[in-house]
């Protein structure tokens, strides 16, 4: 906790000058990099105390234990492994075919709707809806359409999916100037060069807009689906040990959860995003506007 | 083909009707092929379960008749207490952040890794907490929602007329009147802001929560006739959920935002 004394308002006293290691502490501190760890070491120092207030939040040390059951089979490790990666093995293969699915029908229709205005009129309306839609009452439809099966969870990423991508390439094909392409045509660039260099480079960046999106939202989508009516996965998983009412193992496949999506939107969706947008101009910061944010943006 | 304004208006009203038709009746040529109500039911059946909803089930005697409104009413205030709560405990972030370079990395990592976490987590952990209960609902909303007013308030309040402070300062102004006449009115908009982009995610959030853990509410309404495997049912409380979402969305919060800040410049240029 001694963290945060050491920060802004403390007034800076000859002791904390005249001992170099305690100065590159307080410097590290007060860091970028020192804030975030503080933000860390706070935010578990902070579960700590509560469950010392409530007894029935499990500790850090509790969810540890379970967790590490969960993934070596415990005192059985050397015979089986854990419960763990079954578990995500099969959440991640529904995860990967939705996915699949949600992503080339949005393409296609993203596409359509970006490049026909006849074709945007007709259905831009019906993709807003399902953009509208949260991701539960595909759980619910999918089930009461095809009962308990892989086909439910499935087609919830599918379903959730789908609208984010579409959105997002219609975007993208709209953005592309029509200066440049007349430019294009102009110069004789037509065929596949104009398609790789001028069509894809301008959608990629919304396309991997979209897939990041539509992976945020579909991870909920299939957790929410396997936690109504699977038979097993990480939602299936975790509402096993919420309904036996045993909270170290439900909390740590709810933190499993979170940290899988936000490494990998962290990690890779982010990075992805960023790459594929590099040949836009920085933003010039010269009065900052709410609403900067594309309205795909909002999920 | 003369392109007019007035024309072109016509031809896109034209294509939005045909479009909305076309979506009904392959809806209705699907129920009709599929021909059972418990899978798909033809938008007569439903639009007669919503009136059910309203004016209650004639065909069934304990049925008290109009739950709409209870149900949606609840829904509603706890979206807008949810709100609330965000703007509450956003706002004093969003300043932290805005004013001083620690706590806006201190905040970032939380704020971003908020955003990305799924909507799930928030339902259960609510109800494991509070139970079935009006609390959850609200606090649900207020969280998802927090991240994205501290954002937009910091990007507010760096964004504030350095210019305008200095003036004032100047002036012989205090700093409560600094407070009141400059930042707070520069920051106002951004808060709007924020409660707009995370207001789709919000409602969400807030039905998923409701699904869990509550005894009321249009969220529970969905799960109630999800449990009863009653088909029309649900896709007449999806429907009106999303009718309610998008009107709020479009004609309620988009026109409130450009009346109240109809004096910002940038509103009318952008």
């Amino acid at each position: 906790m001694g963290a945060r004394l050491v920060t802004a308002t403390t007034p800076k006293t000859d002791y904390v000058h005249r001992n170099p290691r305690w100065a590159r502490l307080r410097r590290f501190l007060r860091s970028d990099r020192g804030a975030t760890w503080s933000a860390a070491v706070l935010f578990i120092a902070a579960w700590q105390l509560l469950t010392l207030i409530a007894p029935r939040v499990p500790s850090p040390i509790d969810v540890i234990q379970i967790m590490f059951i969960e993934m070596t089979g415990g005192d059985y490790g050397s015979i089986r492994r854990g419960e763990f990666w079954g578990h995500y093995g099969a959440t991640l293969q529904r995860y990967g075919i939705g996915l699949a699915i949600g992503f080339v029908a949005g393409i296609l229709v993203g596409a359509l709707i970006g490049t026909s205005s006849l074709a945007r009129a007709l259905i831009n309306d019906t993709v807003l809806v399902l953009l509208a839609l949260p991701a539960f009452v595909w759980a619910f439809l999918t089930t009461m359409w095809f009962g308990i099966g892989w086909q439910a969870p499935v087609l919830t990423v599918a379903f959730a999916a789908f609208p984010f991508v579409a959105v997002n390439v219609a975007q993208g094909v709209r953005s592309i100037a029509p200066d440049l392409r007349h430019m294009s045509t102009a110069f004789g660039v037509t065929g596949w060069k104009r398609f790789r260099s001028l069509t894809l480079g301008g959608v990629m960046g919304y396309v991997f807009a979209g897939l990041r999106f539509a992976m945020i939202v579909s991870w909920n989508g299939v957790l929410l689906s396997e936690w109504f009516n699977g038979q097993n996965g990480v939602g299936f998983r975790t509402r096993f040990w919420f309904d036996a009412n045993r909270y170290p193992g439900f909390l740590g496949w709810v933190i499993s959860f979170i940290v899988f999506i936000v490494a990998l939107d962290r990690l890779v969706l982010t990075r992805l995003q960023d790459r594929a947008f590099r040949w836009r101009a920085p933003v010039v910061e010269t009065q900052r506007t709410p609403s900067q944010r594309t309205p795909s943006e909002t999920r | 083909m003369r392109g007019t304004a007035a024309g072109l208006r016509r031809r896109r009203y034209l294509a939005l009707v045909v479009g909305w038709a076309g979506f009904v009746a392959i809806w209705w040529l699907l129920a009709l092929w599929i021909g059972s109500d418990a899978r798909l039911p033809s938008p007569v059946r439903v639009l007669r379960e919503v009136g059910y909803i309203f004016g209650g089930n004639p065909n069934i005697a304990t049925d008290e008749g109009g739950v709409f409104w209870p149900n949606f009413s609840s829904s509603v205030l706890r979206v807008i207490l949810g709100f609330a709560t965000g703007v509450l405990f956003g706002t004093p972030l969003g300043f932290l952040m805005g004013r001083r370079r620690y706590w806006r990395s201190f905040l970032r990592s939380p704020v971003l890794i908020a955003g990305s976490i799924p909507g799930l987590t928030y339902a259960v952990m609510v109800l494991v907490v509070f139970g079935i209960s009006n609390i959850g609902p609200i606090l649900a909303i207020g969280l998802i929602s927090m991240p994205y007013i501290a954002i937009n308030v910091a990007e507010g309040v760096m964004g504030v007329d350095k210019g305008l402070v200095d003036m004032s300062t100047a002036f012989g102004r205090s700093e409560n009147q600094i407070f009141r006449s400059v930042l707070v009115p520069s920051v106002l908009p951004f808060i709007f802001a924020g409660i707009r982009l995370s207001f789709s995610l919000a409602w969400k959030v807030g039905q998923l929560t409701e699904v869990f853990g509550s005894s009321r509410g249009i969220g529970f309404q969905i799960r109630r006739n999800f449990q009863l495997f009653n088909m029309p049912g649900v896709i007449a409380w999806v429907g009106l959920f999303i009718a309610f979402m998008l009107l709020l969305e479009r004609f309620v919060l988009v026109r409130l935002e450009r009346r109240l800040f109809r004096w910002r410049q940038w509103e009318r240029d952008s």
